[in-house]
């Protein structure tokens, strides 16, 4: 079984887009709506390469070509994309043209970037990789879906490198949809955000990796005793023992009807731990748990952990072991182990 | 080499609600395709395979009170899962990891597309916002049965299903479930429908897949899945499998968002791998259940694919000429239909064909075999975007 | 003419997006697709649309586009003698 390593990281998000100075400069905000600060496309793209891709697409597209220009891996062999919501904007385009007086008369456009995987082509089709293309939407725990796949392809080496991305925009009229359903809201410290990340993983050790990746685990339930089995479970297959963790990532956010679950369960889950958050950050989105999973791998890069992420107590020392644990909807549960480069 | 079984299928298609039903569909030639009758559009009468009953009557055949939430795709997702858990005798099995991997791209788009105004302007309709997305058409399968311990969605449009039975046998691999319900589920939307129509590909009358004078497309709806399970699962459960999923092979196009490449590279890359994958040469396979929607682009592209592929080409037919294009489903629905053809030994023929392509050396079966042995089947599915797999299915005692 | 090859030069820059490019930088016999614009296959959907849309003109067949989206003036004429709003 081989290791696997984060090679290279670049995110377009609420923070200031492809650098870390959100590790000493942190943007807060008071809105509950902060959409990604996009940098300026055309220092990148020609002019009939962005034409035709929306908000989504070139953020996903940009993040994608850094990546690879920092890993130096110029062809991956596998693409793999993660997204909750898809291409809103374009999707809501076409939604809005499918009224009758509009006599269904669409553009093809719009369709054909409406559909999830056009993302993921998109980057294969700029890359030219004609490897393994795979995209996950599984609601909250999408990015999880897709790293497992990763993962998998990686440990048994039927990859190599793996080019995981996973992006998610937020429209104006889709914040307000998912106020509704309970999703987002209005609470203070907590907002609905945008997610462009994009992470060059391998199966081969190299000096400048960010970190590791030792194990990933979803599942799928309510009942706390079994969601505790399947975490002793993934950390006994790792191996690693829950006093080697130096702190427990979590997704809160701020609002009650999201953070009541940690509050019930991290007691049982994970007694006397340490805890980070992220999303004060970078907001709330489906592929969220990305934007933390990088930011996790950026303190164990840096051998820090800045206090803005500290819930409660700063972790002692330099950090080694980083877990994550994202819980959506009370019934979607992910595990990430992240471990430092050096030992 | 690999050791994934199927165990149990379940499907619904417009060839009928059950295996039965459309195995007896495909032996006696009958097609589902017909004018479109269930979808409000302004494009009725189109060439359509629907299944044939209305989410009141899906419903009914669920036992699902009338007042409840629930999107057509999700309906019947619950269906087909429903057939297959049955014949895999996963009911009563407890304290197993069963994952569902489930394959869709419009999720509830039947609903938003029906009340996107009333979303935006009033709060009587909010219930379908939180259906609309993939992962929830996922998760109302999931709630039905209460059984599963992993539920993943896959979005790669018209590979969405063929991909969850890849992810479904590789999660069996890695040992990370005991059993996987993989597949995929796909209800016809206006919304698709108008978006193949802008791209002018909509057939006006019955599909021909491979024929000279090729029009496009049908579109087609439905759900089918198949239980994996490992070796060592059958042992402990004492079941006999139905088949082998012996092989996969996953690529991409990387050609163009919405066309494939004239020399069907992605299609030759996921062929070869799955071949690679289940150790098989191409003189092995018995029979190719190809995407073969009808478009002039796909059958041409997929067409030089196989013939470079396979050389001499084996029997070739696409059953999408009975089912229509169900889109993510696709994968799913070829995959229950290449059992059925293992478990039965014939060969589905491709209908409404009359004049060979030019361009190609072969011509797609079109009169039943008596007896045909078949072995291993090869079943392509390709989605925009160059999202490309094959599977390979092959009779158990073929280990 | 000269007013309808106006507005179709801005419909035009205005469905495919063609940031950065005003009307007098199309020429009105210079080809659409392969060199001049470099315009491509989608492109002549979102074409055959606005054909549709604006000017009541249906092409069912895709090769239609390919003799009609020569140029702006063939274009043009063509809707001019073809066009039903």
């Amino acid at each position: 079984m081989n290791d696997v390593y984060i090679l290279a990281a670049q995110h377009i998000s609420s923070q200031t887009p492809l650098c870390e100075d959100w590790m000493d400069a942190p943007r807060l905000y008071d809105d509950a709506y902060v959409r990604a600060i996009d940098p300026d496309y055309k220092r990148y793209f020609a002019p009939n390469t962005a034409r035709r891709l929306g908000r989504i697409l070139k953020r996903a597209l940009l993040t994608s070509q850094q990546v690879m220009q920092t890993s130096a891996v110029n062809l991956p062999d596998a693409v793999i994309t993660a997204t909750g919501g898809g291409c809103m904007e374009n999707t809501e385009v076409f939604l809005n043209a499918l009224t009758p007086e509009q006599g269904e008369l669409l553009s093809p456009t719009c369709f054909m970037q409406s559909t999830h995987n056009t993302i993921g082509s998109l980057i294969a089709i700029e890359t030219q990789c004609k490897g393994y293309n795979s995209t996950y939407s599984h609601k909250g725990i999408s990015f999880e879906c897709a790293l497992l796949d990763a993962f998998l392809q990686l440990e048994n080496g039927e990859a190599d490198t793996v080019l995981l991305g996973a992006h998610d925009e937020l429209t104006s009229n889709y914040f307000r949809l998912l106020c509704r359903t309970g999703y987002l809201g209005l609470s203070p410290g907590s907002f609905g955000g945008e997610t462009a990340l994009a992470l060059m993983l391998s199966g081969t050790p190299c000096p400048q990796a960010l970190c590791r990746v030792r194990g990933v685990e979803i599942c799928f339930g309510m009942d706390p005793q079994a969601i505790r089995r399947t975490l002793e479970d993934f950390l006994q297959r790792i191996p690693c023992d829950s006093g080697e963790i130096d702190a427990v990532m979590l997704g809160v956010n701020n609002r009650e009807a999201n953070d009541r679950v940690y509050a019930d369960w991290c007691p049982v889950l994970f007694p006397g731990q340490r805890f980070l958050r992220y999303k004060h950050l970078f907001g709330e989105s489906y592929t969220a748990p990305a934007l933390g999973c990088y930011a996790a791998a950026v303190c164990l890069h840096r051998q820090r952990i800045p206090a803005h992420l500290c819930s409660g107590d700063a972790p002692m020392g330099e950090p080694r072991h980083i877990l994550l644990y994202n819980c959506f909807e009370h019934k979607n549960h992910s595990f990430i182990l992240l471990s430092s480069c050096g030992k | 080499m690999n050791r994934v079984f199927i165990t149990g299928a379940g499907i619904i298609s417009a060839l009928g609600v059950n295996k039965t039903e459309v195995l007896e569909s495909l032996r006696k030639h009958r097609s589902g395709i017909a004018p479109l009758i269930y979808l409000n559009t302004l494009h009725r009468g189109i060439p359509a395979g629907e299944v044939k009953r209305s989410n009141r009557e899906m419903m009914q055949m669920l036992g699902m009170p009338p007042e409840e939430i629930t999107t057509r795709t999700s309906l019947l997702g619950m269906i087909a899962v429903d057939e297959a858990l049955q014949q895999a005798g996963l009911e009563t099995d407890a304290g197993m990891r069963l994952a569902l991997v489930s394959g869709t791209t419009v999720g509830g788009m039947d609903m938003s597309e029906q009340y996107y105004k009333d979303f935006l302007e009033n709060d009587t309709r909010n219930a379908y916002i939180a259906t609309h997305d993939c992962g929830a058409c996922t998760e109302m399968i999931a709630n039905r049965t209460g059984m599963f311990s992993m539920l993943d969605t896959i979005s790669t449009a018209c590979s969405s299903a063929a991909n969850a039975i890849m992810l479904g046998a590789k999660l069996i691999l890695h040992q990370r479930a005991d059993a996987v319900v993989a597949g995929g589920c796909e209800c016809i939307t206006r919304f698709h429908l108008n978006g193949f129509n802008s791209f002018l590909i909509l057939d006006g009358e019955a599909c021909k897949p491979f024929d000279e004078h090729r029009a496009g497309l049908n579109l087609g709806e439905g759900a089918a899945y198949v239980v994996l399970e490992s070796g060592e699962s059958l042992r402990r459960r004492n079941r006999e499998p139905l088949c082998r999923l012996s092989g996969w092979g996953n690529a991409c196009d990387a050609f163009h968002q919405t066309a494939s490449s004239p020399r069907g590279e992605g299609a030759v890359l996921s062929m070869t791998k799955a071949l690679a994958s289940a150790s098989l040469s191409p003189s092995e396979i018995s029979y190719v259940n190809a995407h073969g929607t009808g478009t002039q682009n796909n059958d041409l592209s997929e067409g030089i694919a196989l013939e470079r592929v396979f050389g001499k080409v084996p029997p070739v037919s696409s059953t999408k000429s009975f089912t229509g294009h169900t889109t993510s489903a696709a994968g799913g629905v070829e995959a229950v239909i290449s059992l059925l053809a293992l478990q039965h030994n014939f060969i589905p023929v491709n209908l409404n064909f009359s004049s060979p392509m030019k361009e190609l050396s072969f011509r797609p079966s079109t009169h039943d075999i008596p007896a045909f042995p078949l072995r291993h089947i090869l079943s392509n599915s390709f989605g925009f975007g160059g999202n490309n797999t094959s599977l390979i299915f092959s009779k158990a005692e073929d280990s | 003419m000269d007013e309808l090859i106006l507005k179709l030069k801005r419909e035009i820059i205005d469905v495919l997006n063609l940031e950065e490019v005003s009307p007098e930088d199309i020429a009105t016999d210079a080809p659409l697709f392969g060199e001049g614009l470099g315009l491509d296959s989608i492109d002549a959907l979102e074409l055959i649309v606005l054909m549709e849309k604006n000017y009541g003109i249906k092409l069912k067949d895709p090769t239609q586009g390919r003799d009609l989206f020569k140029s702006i003036r063939v274009m043009a004429e063509y809707i001019r003698e073809n066009r039903t709003k």
